[in-house]
């Protein structure tokens, strides 16, 4: 494993190398077309980027010159002098320097100074003429050795490290398949080959999630923004404090958390903090505090959005409650405060006497608690009435989102993989013909045996009755799922839609029903089982009539 | 049986009081010892679960947790003339099994009820005779003119009377009944 360091560096490397590229193809042009905005903005904005990426990195020293060279274009570019005369070579030489420093870091050398570059941008700054010995010559002494290089990293769409996700779960389930019919057989050969397939496969699923890992930060660092936003609409106060950026995570929990801590922070800044006259008068510092944290717990991630502001006042949620006709005043009052704050997740409920533009825009917490729900995750509530709230969000390190095809079935939503689903057709009844007591359908020139689902899935277990067409009316949703080559047609009532889904394991004592991978909750808080089409297909060919 | 109420009142407040929930299931009362139940809500929206016996009502999720939900009236055939099938607003008991939550579903709110524990006699033998077999009744409770059959869960919940959960083990089951 490589250490977080190591790996910090070689992100600060590619994006340097990359910066590096860009600056040079930038300045090319504005040598041709000096008044170029695009490319001085550009030049600019990487040079900037250079400048907090080294400095954060503690090499300083690239630091310096890009400091001054993003001196000189913030003056060329808000047009106090044109991108012309003595100027021009010093920053070229200024960006070969850059690409010289950035390759050393690359080699884990020590960086050294620059001293006559530098003394010439300071120049270049105040005005003055830089003092230019033999630059053409040290710049074609550079091109001469320049080294193509391709950068270290390379950048993946998350979809296709969700594809290998997938796979890597259907490797795991046919590896234990497998691992259980080793030891049936018994054979020492078999069973010591089959372990080592574990290993291997237990590795790859490792190595896969391990990829899929992001620092919480990159969230995280949108925040800063977002707080000042919302604060200084709220006209309130607020200094953020984040913690634990490196910590990491799945992206796509961190994408799934996205909307739910946004809406947390937006709550503990709209409803949370007072305003600065209510606080000094209340005898706390004017200037609210809001802490994001992050810190692993085991196998979990914690994140804590914390404010200083007044509390929840468990009071008020109980007469609220009452009011809202959810409890009885009796039931209320009997209740302990971890159960009042678990009011605050039930859909519809609000204490905020008034409605916010930020805050109060009838999404409440329960929308909250549904996502995280969805994640396999908890949420927390603390609250100190006067001294502040704490949220906390327990969520898995990493998780299988799944592509799944939703579709009702009597009434209720289900879910089939889109791994398994091969295709979605709508087919007239009459286009399905009764072969043998099984319904067939020809599907681009493919004969595919065809089921209600609803039959299939019937409480008994006896053969299947020989279909008949005159049930059929009208135009019949399949889904034609595909295992193992072996292809089935389901008719459902209804398709309703395609969408990622996180699996959740079917709980004792129903898990040894095989016929459902899990479930999932839909976003509405429905729950949603999802099918197995490995063992559909089997119960299938045990019930063909 | 005057005599033995009043040795009962006697010990009241020597002893420990039990504490049960108290529901009923057909015409009778039943009560699960306080520690096992770990919540009581409305019934939640349940998601029927094909290829389980009429008397698993489903999944529910109840506060991101997914449990069973099961209807001991169904199960144990306690269902009477008078009481038709579960409708309207039921509440779910969420009972703390060994290894996982289950939910019961009943019709009224089941309300608490502290009792001497010697008042808890030992089941008599006539009892195996009813369908709730008496391996699950820890014992009877009397309270003044009430008889109160206390269910030990945690021996109804076992995986292994779950497993009676599988269609074919039902349909066996009831086949023998008849």
């Amino acid at each position: 494993m490589k250490s977080r360091e190591q790996e910090y560096r070689e992100l600060f490397m590619a994006e340097a190398l990359e910066a590096y590229d860009a600056m040079s193809q930038h300045m090319s042009v504005l040598e041709k077309r000096p008044g170029d905005e695009a490319a001085l903005n550009e030049v600019f904005r990487l040079l900037h980027n250079l400048k907090a990426n080294a400095r954060a990195m503690g090499y300083n020293e690239i630091g310096e010159v890009a400091h001054r060279m993003e001196t000189i274009f913030g003056q060329i570019r808000s047009k106090e002098r044109p991108f012309a005369g003595s100027m021009v070579p010093v920053l070229f030489s200024g960006i070969d320097v850059l690409g010289g420093m950035i390759r050393t870091v690359g080699a884990n050398q020590a960086l050294t100074e620059n001293l006559p570059l530098i003394e010439n941008l300071d120049r270049v700054i105040a005005g003055e003429e830089p003092v230019l010995e033999e630059d053409s010559e040290v710049g074609s002494e550079e091109d001469a050795t320049r080294k193509l290089e391709l950068s270290d990293l390379v950048y993946i769409p998350i979809k296709k490290l969700d594809h290998l996700l997938n796979l890597v779960g259907e490797l795991i389930i046919d590896r234990d398949r497998v691992l259980t019919l080793a030891q049936e057989v018994g054979d020492p050969t078999l069973l010591s080959v089959t372990a080592h397939l574990s290993r291997l496969a237990d590795d790859l699923q490792y190595s896969v999630m391990d990829a899929r890992l992001v620092g919480v930060g990159t969230l995280f660092n949108k925040f800063p923004r977002v707080v000042r936003d919302v604060a200084s609409a709220e006209q309130k106060q607020v200094e953020l404090t984040i913690s634990g950026q490196d910590i990491q995570i799945d992206r796509n929990i961190l994408q799934i958390i996205t909307d739910s801590l946004l809406h947390l922070v937006r709550n503990a800044i709209g409803h949370g903090l007072e305003t600065s006259e209510e606080r000094t008068k209340a005898g706390k510092p004017a200037i609210g505090q809001l802490t994001l944290s992050a810190q692993t717990d085991r196998d979990n991630v914690l994140i804590r959005i914390t404010d200083d502001g007044r509390g929840i006042d468990v009071e008020r949620v109980r007469r609220k409650a009452v009011e809202r006709g959810v409890l009885s005043r009796d039931a209320a009052s009997r209740l302990s405060e971890a159960e009042v704050y678990t009011l605050l997740f039930e859909a519809g409920f609000s204490t905020a006497e008034q409605v916010t533009e930020i805050s109060g825009r009838g999404v409440g917490l329960d929308v909250v608690k549904l996502a995280i729900d969805s994640l396999g995750g908890q949420l927390g509530v603390e609250s100190k009435l006067g001294a502040g709230t704490t949220f906390t969000l327990v969520l898995p390190t990493s998780i299988a989102v799944k592509g799944a095809l939703l579709f009702e079935l009597e009434g209720h939503p289900y879910a089939l993989p889109l791994m398994h689903t091969d295709s979605v057709v709508s087919l007239q009844s009459d286009r399905l013909h009764v072969v043998g007591g099984t319904l067939l359908a020809k599907v681009l020139s493919e004969n595919i045996p065809v089921v209600r689902l609803a039959d299939l899935l019937s409480d008994h277990d006896d053969a299947l009755l020989p279909a008949d067409r005159s049930k059929l009316v009208g135009a019949q949703d399949i889904i034609i799922t595909s295992y193992n080559g072996r292809k089935l047609g389901l008719i459902v009532d209804r398709f309703l839609r395609q969408q990622d889904i996180v699996i959740k394991p079917v709980s004792q004592p129903l898990d040894m029903i095989d016929l459902f991978g899990g479930v999932t909750l839909l976003g509405s808080g429905q729950v949603c089982l999802v099918l197995d089409v490995p063992a559909l297909t089997r119960l299938f060919l045990a019930r063909r009539p | 049986m005057p005599e033995n109420q009043a040795a009962d009142k006697k010990t009241f407040k020597a002893e420990a009081p039990v504490q049960l929930i108290v529901f009923r299931l057909g015409g009778e009362e039943y009560g699960i010892r306080i520690e096992q139940v770990k919540e009581v809500t409305l019934t939640p929206e349940i998601a029927r679960m094909p290829k389980t016996p009429p008397f698993v009502k489903g999944i529910a999720n109840l506060r991101g947790d997914i449990i069973a939900i099961i209807d001991l009236e169904e199960r144990f055939r306690l269902r009477s003339t008078g009481n038709g099938p579960l409708t309207g607003s039921t509440y779910t008991m969420a009972l703390e099994a060994k290894d996982y939550t289950i939910g019961i579903i009943v019709r009224e709110v089941p309300q608490p009820l502290s009792l001497p524990a010697s008042s808890i006699e030992k089941t008599p033998e006539f009892i195996q005779d009813l369908n709730v077999h008496d391996k699950y009744i820890e014992g009877i409770a009397r309270l003044d003119n009430r008889i109160i059959i206390v269910l030990d869960m945690l021996k109804l919940l076992t995986p292994e009377e779950i497993m009676q959960l599988k269609p074919k083990a039902t349909s066996s089951a009831a086949a023998e009944r008849r």
